[in-house]
């Protein structure tokens, strides 16, 4: 921490000046079109027009995620993921993908904790393809034994190359969470165990679809170089006619707080560096403490600047590498809407124990919680959060992303333009108070993960 | 009351939804695709070239998506520079530049960018050394000024050579855990034999023997000007961003180009194996393919379709049959990668250890396909509109745009007639070429076929694929048994 007082006295200087063409900054208000509706069957629509490109993305979101599904079938809300790629009514399996190539678009859908999103970003002329596409998926799945079992063979094969056959396996994710929480909705294998992959049924599918793939748990939305009025019509006539059903009513996830550190030792069979991962509960998003911790983890660990990068990485020269943050390698900070975990993960030098590890770490939280950040760290911090937000509102798929969870989870997809705003009023004094508040050993699970010896070295 | 009144109403449409739509929807959905609305245009973005006294040649490309820039500088300076000498040392060097300059500490750069909302990084490839920036566009000039003392002025602090020849070091170990990693160096070294293009990363050894004056000696002589680009997209006004750039970097001093010896590309006379043994694999990571064409190649159109079609799209001939129709993987992939001198077309899966002989079957079986016999129509005309309209997405992006104006740089092809052209270019292609390029460059009698697994857990499946050498995971050569 020696640099941070050593450069004081001369940020003091530049703080004035700097946070005089920040409020300039600041008073630049978004602006993005949003047009939000309903249709009678409860289906939530929002369209976006952005002339910069000839280009649209259509994507529809579900409210349900890897975090609400069927006790006994792990990974059972991804492999059905996969199964919306199988067929429907008039598009046969594997013809979604070939109608949306074939006409020069992309697509994909992914599972995240709290909804499974499916789009494509198509040329703009083409964005009626892309509702009827999505259409005749929520009308009506239409899938077999054979699809089923093709599909938990692949699946098998994604969790094998992304987890089972890589060093860490995702460990500051999958196990972090499984051991972090108490709450089975939040603590269990999200990518899945493959005994549960497999033995999904073609009665599980059908049944999860009728549950949670209906109209009033969904959002539609269009963003691009379109006109909204042509939009509204062609989704009118795709959309309107699918049978409202009963919105799924969504157990309770919320998490019981952690009273005591929670810490264990795994073995890695293909790693042959040692690597911690620690998880911290975070407050509820919409919070004024979460404002407060966002902006304390880009002071921690936002970049290679950052305090804990510097002291560990840098000073100490103790750890490779450092990933982190909120929502990691799944999400962002406003595509989710539960508990939450604020992660680190380092990758260590092979002849330092995991303890050494963390009395850095807590050395360098501990000095925050005891002097707080300086001014320039929270006015920079903040720059650093909005730049990081209007990457994410560059592309058509980043802003219908962002439209998206805000019109599944609070109902207000025009939170786009002032969702930053909480986040400028962030202070110092709250930046400490959250520090003391939240990170403290009771409220984390920190687990170590080291090689397991190999025979003759 | 108005709380009731309105569930009654919902609950009175509920009903009225659930007996009308049944009713409906036989009718309602359509059976077939909707047609196309009236095309639109390819917007294509204005790209204006400069050119300082220096040598350095600009290119200022406005994308006002965001009020954020993006910033590219390229250098016509491969990994492999100076590797008769200090190999790695071309790889060392660029990743140390941000790390002090003469006027600023590694922790002063890193807190300037934060402040501008910015992003910095530098990387190498067979061709390039490239400095990829982004801040908000208010805060242009500043980070104009921050490229151009990086570039330079590095200072190369003994500390922070040491922290990252001690971290690459480590880095090194931390790759040999990886089969992609694995799959692919061993795969370049198979393919490009004595070319500088089979680098990779240089050993242990080498990066040891890197001194702080060799980095200053190689950033003087090569990071110069005359050799490079300067790629400006975003919320930019051209004039404005170009009068910063030019006040930023008309400092930066004309250099000597260095000429590089120049090498053959091999060609190899068999289909080999080459296994890297990696006990407890679940998987066997399958990279397969051989040399192909430079990016300046007239053929480099046709080839992009013949890969669309082959697996370079989702909707593709391999993944249909391995993926889709099969159930062998998650993941199979191809690549045309167009390099200044040369190419390569590689494909390859991640498979589960008891599929791996029936899926190298299925590989030979879709590449050969692809030579003997034309793609249809269909095809052709899904590929052609699959490329031009993933070209448009791509230029809609900051970054996107960037990079490709960069790559036609490296390569030696102008940036505005690629970009025009592209479409005309990929519309041109006929089935006959496709087939052309499939039979020269599909190869299934000389390619190399690189599998990470367990061994002893496949063996007996690939051997009548072709002789194999064995290598422990350390890349030492073991007995086949």
């Amino acid at each position: 921490m020696n640099q941070f007082k050593r450069l004081k006295l001369l940020l003091l200087c530049l703080t004035f000046i700097i946070v005089f063409s920040f409020e300039a900054f600041a008073a630049k208000s978004l602006n993005v079109p949003v047009n939000y509706y309903k249709l009678p069957n409860g289906l939530k629509v929002v369209i976006s027009e952005d002339h910069s490109a000839p280009v649209v993305t259509v994507a529809v979101y579900y409210g349900v995620g890897c975090r609400i599904e069927p006790k006994g079938r792990t990974g059972f809300a991804h492999l059905f993921e996969h199964m919306m790629f199988q067929g429907s009514e008039n598009i046969k399996k594997f013809e979604h993908t070939k109608y949306v190539e074939a006409n020069g678009g992309t697509l994909n859908g992914s599972t995240r904790l709290d909804f499974t999103n499916y789009y494509e970003t198509l040329p703009s002329n083409r964005v009626e393809l892309g509702l009827w596409l999505e259409s005749d998926r929520m009308r009506s799945l239409d899938i077999n034994a054979e699809n089923l079992k093709n599909q938990q063979n692949v699946v098998s094969e994604e969790v094998r190359v992304n987890v089972l056959n890589q060093p860490y396996a995702l460990f500051e994710v999958l196990d972090l969470w499984m051991n972090a929480n108490q709450n089975w909705y939040n603590a269990h294998n999200f990518y899945g165990d493959l005994k549960e992959i497999n033995a999904a049924t073609l009665d599980d599918v059908k049944a999860f679809f009728k549950s949670y793939y209906v109209p009033s748990n969904a959002v539609l939305t269009v963003v691009g170089d379109v006109n909204s009025e042509e939009v509204k019509v062609m989704i009118e006539k795709y959309f309107s006619s699918i049978p409202s059903q009963p919105t799924p009513v969504k157990p309770d996830i919320s998490e019981p707080v952690q009273t005591k550190e929670k810490r264990l030792v795994q073995t890695d069979k293909l790693a042959n560096l040692p690597a911690i991962a620690l998880g911290y509960h975070l407050p509820a998003q919409n919070t004024p403490d979460y404002a407060a911790m966002v902006l304390l983890n880009i002071i921690l660990q936002g970049d290679d600047g950052a305090r804990l990068y510097q002291r560990l990485i840098k000073q100490k020269e103790m750890a490779l590498s450092l990933n982190g943050g909120i929502n990691i390698l799944i999400g962002n900070e406003f595509d989710y809407n539960g508990p939450m975990l604020l992660t680190s993960k380092f990758i260590y030098k092979a002849e330092l124990k995991a303890d050494t590890i963390v009395k850095e770490f807590d050395f360098v939280v501990d000095d925050v919680i005891k002097n707080g950040v300086t001014a320039k760290e929270l006015e920079d911090a903040k720059v650093r959060f909005r730049s990081n937000y209007y990457d994410q509102l560059e592309s058509t798929f980043g802003k219908a992303n962002l439209l998206a969870s805000f019109a599944l989870f609070n109902d207000n997809p025009n939170q786009i333009n002032v969702a930053l705003d909480k986040f400028e009023e962030v202070s110092l004094d709250q930046i400490k108070t959250v520090a003391k508040k939240y990170l403290v050993p009771e409220n984390r699970t920190i687990i170590d993960r080291i090689p397991e010896k190999k025979e003759g070295k | 009351m108005k709380i009731y009144c309105s569930k009654l109403i919902l609950q009175i449409l509920l009903i009225i939804n659930c007996l009308l739509i049944p009713i409906f929807s036989a009718n309602a959905q359509q059976k077939t695709p909707p047609p196309p609305g009236s095309a639109k245009p390819i917007k294509l973005p204005a790209i204006i070239e400069k050119k300082l006294p220096n040598g350095l040649t600009v290119i200022l490309a406005p994308l006002p998506n965001v009020p954020k820039i993006t910033s590219v500088l390229t250098l016509k300076v491969s990994q492999t520079a100076d590797i008769n000498n200090h190999p790695g040392l071309a790889q060392l060097a660029p990743y140390l530049i941000n790390e002090g300059t003469t006027t600023r500490s590694s922790q002063q750069i890193k807190e300037q960018l934060r402040s501008i909302g910015g992003s910095l990084s530098i990387s190498t490839n067979s061709d390039s050394t490239s400095m990829t920036a982004s801040c908000l566009s208010e805060f242009s000039s500043k980070l104009f000024d921050l490229m151009s003392d990086i570039i330079q002025n590095p200072s190369f602090p003994e500390k922070e050579v040491e922290l990252a020849k001690e971290n690459s070091i480590q880095a090194r170990q931390l790759q040999r855990s990886n089969p992609r990693f694995l799959a692919r160096k061993e795969f370049q070294k198979d393919i490009f034999g004595q070319h500088p293009y089979s680098f990779v990363t240089a050993d242990e050894k080498s990066i040891a023997a890197i001194k702080q004056e060799d980095l200053k000696t190689f950033a003087s002589k090569y990071y110069i000007p005359n050799n490079s680009l300067l790629v400006v997209t975003g919320d930019i006004n051209p004039d404005i961003a170009f009068a910063e750039v030019e006040k930023a970097f008309s400092s930066w001093k004309l250099g000597t180009q260095q000429i590089e010896d120049f090498f053959v590309i091999p060609k190899r006379d068999k289909r080999q194996i080459y296994f890297i043994n990696r006990p407890n694999s679940v998987q066997s990571t399958i990279y397969l393919g051989n040399t192909t064409i430079a990016g300046k190649d007239n053929n480099y159109f046709s080839m992009t379709i013949a890969n669309s079609i082959f697996c370079g799209s989702f909707y593709s001939r391999l993944t249909t049959n391995i993926r889709e129709n099969k159930g062998y993987t998650y993941s199979p992939f191809s690549i045309n990668t167009s390099l200044q001198q040369s190419g390569y077309f590689l494909t390859g899966a991640s498979v589960r250890s008891e599929v791996t002989g029936p899926t190298l079957l299925e590989i030979f079986y879709e590449l050969d396909r692809m030579r003997v016999l034309p793609v249809t129509e269909d095809e052709l005309s899904s590929a052609k509109s699959y490329n031009n309209g993933n070209f448009s997405i791509d230029l809609a992006s900051q970054a996107g745009l960037a990079s490709e104006i960069s790559n036609c740089y490296i390569l030696g092809i102008s940036p505005k007639d690629f970009i025009e052209n592209f479409p005309n270019k990929i519309n041109a292609v006929s089935i006959k070429d496709v087939q052309d390029v499939a039979v020269k460059y599909f190869d299934t009698y000389h390619c190399a076929v690189v599998i990470v697994g367990d061994y002893e857990k496949v063996k007996d499946q690939i051997k009548p694929f072709g002789d194999i050498i064995l290598y422990d995971i350390d890349g030492n050569v073991i007995p086949a048994k």
